[in-house]
Formats: structure tokens, sequence, C-alpha cells
């Protein structure tokens, strides 16, 4: 799968990945894809809740040694 | 109808305003309508300058008035502000969001605050010594009325 966008959140914390990706998605027209990279351990399970929370789809969310890379589909 | 959080902000340290903030933030990015009343210590994050020297302010009002955002203690080992300045190295190190991030992200995600005018009176602040942020000065019943209908409530 070839993400839209890519948006990098490698180095920081609770609650920055999530409001990033909140305004990236934003600025997304629907059926966009976008890929989060992050390495707060703590999004792994942030990512599918604020997905469940907002109503948006969540592809996958995987694990590359430290790194986090999230899939997400702009539903609405 | 929208999801509402609502957070009463009592205390004035830092580290108690970040999550606060935190939470606010995630929350308001999450679709929810957020509101923060501020309260007693809790108006010291929202003060345009320290020694908030409104008019006719009585001494003891001014000495309660020497901190504000950019001064604001920690609730544990403070150390006279040398623990504060050491977090904010920390946080900064880390790339961590700090207080001021937050609060500038919160203004962006539409997060309403509400001021409590009895602790106002209190400390002697007024409208004009308050961040412009501030879209309300009520009381208790105003609170209630929001915090009702809100899924989540909590005392900070």
């Amino acid at each position: 799968m070839t993400p839209d966008r890519t948006l990098d959140c490698v180095g920081l914390f609770c609650p920055m990945p999530i409001i990033k990706t909140k305004q990236e998605m934003d600025t997304m027209k629907t059926g966009e894809v976008l890929e989060i990279l992050a390495d707060d351990p703590g999004f792994e399970k942030d990512l599918p809740e604020w997905c469940k929370a907002t109503g948006q789809k969540l592809i996958e969310i995987k694990k590359e040694g430290g790194l986090l890379k999230g899939y997400i589909t702009k539903t609405k | 109808m929208k999801d509402k959080m609502t957070i009463i902000l009592f205390s004035g340290e830092m580290d108690k305003a970040i999550a606060a903030f935190t939470l606010a933030t995630t929350a308001a990015s999450s679709g929810m309508d957020v509101t923060i009343f501020f309260t007693f210590w809790g108006l010291n994050i929202i003060k345009k300058t320290r020694f908030t020297i409104a008019k006719p302010q009585m001494l003891m009002q001014k000495m309660f008035n020497i901190m504000s955002t950019s001064k604001l203690p920690i609730s544990k080992l403070d150390f006279f502000g040398l623990g504060p300045w050491m977090m904010r190295k920390l946080m900064k190190k880390s790339k961590m969001a700090s207080l001021e991030d937050l609060m500038k992200l919160a203004k962006e995600l539409k997060v309403k605050y509400i001021a409590c005018t009895t602790s106002c009176g209190v400390l002697g602040l007024s409208k004009g010594n308050l961040i412009d942020d501030v879209s309300e000065f009520a009381g208790a019943m105003t609170y209630l009325a929001e915090a009702k209908e809100s899924k989540i409530n909590l005392f900070i």
C-alpha cells in the first residue's frame, strides 16, 4: 500500500502524535491514506483508540524495532 | 451531539497544568468539546503577566499574584524555582511539549476557558488581567450546567 502522505512524529511524546495526526487528517481528502511514524510506545494503543473515537479507519499499526508505523484511511 | 469533557483546573502548578492540557488537547483532537473551568490557583495559568497589579488591589492580593504561566512552580521538588527550571530543560531535551505549546494547541482546537468570578474577586483579578482566550466569566452554576452534560469530568 502506498500512503498519500507521511507524518513524522519520531521523537515526540504524547499528546503530540495524536494531535498532529488529527491536524494532518483535517487537511486530507476522504479516502486518502496517512502513514504515521512514531516512537512513543504509547502510540501503539493510542492510535487505534483515536480511530475508534473519531470514526476514522485503522488499516494497521506495525512495529519495526522501536519504530511504530500506523496506516489510517480518512473516512469522513 | 458531540461528547463533552470538563476539567476544573484548581491547581497552579506547571506539572498539573501540563497533565490537564495534555488531556484537554487529546480530547479535543478526538472530536470532543472541552471546557476548562479555572478557579483559585488555576487562574495563575491564564494570567497575562506575573505580579498582576490591578487597580484597587490590596497588599495581600498582590502577594497572592506573584505567579503566572512562565513562572509556575511544580508540585514536588520545587526547590524555590530550581525544580521547574530543570523540568523545562528535561522536557525540552526529550522534545516533550511545554505548557505554552499545549496552551497554543488548546486554542487552535477550540478548548473553551471559563474563569471563576469568585476566585477572581478574592485575588483581585479583573478581565483585563487574564489572557484573551478566556471566553466566559462565571460561577459554579455555569460549571455545573456544563459538567452535567459531559461524559468526563476531572478536578486537577
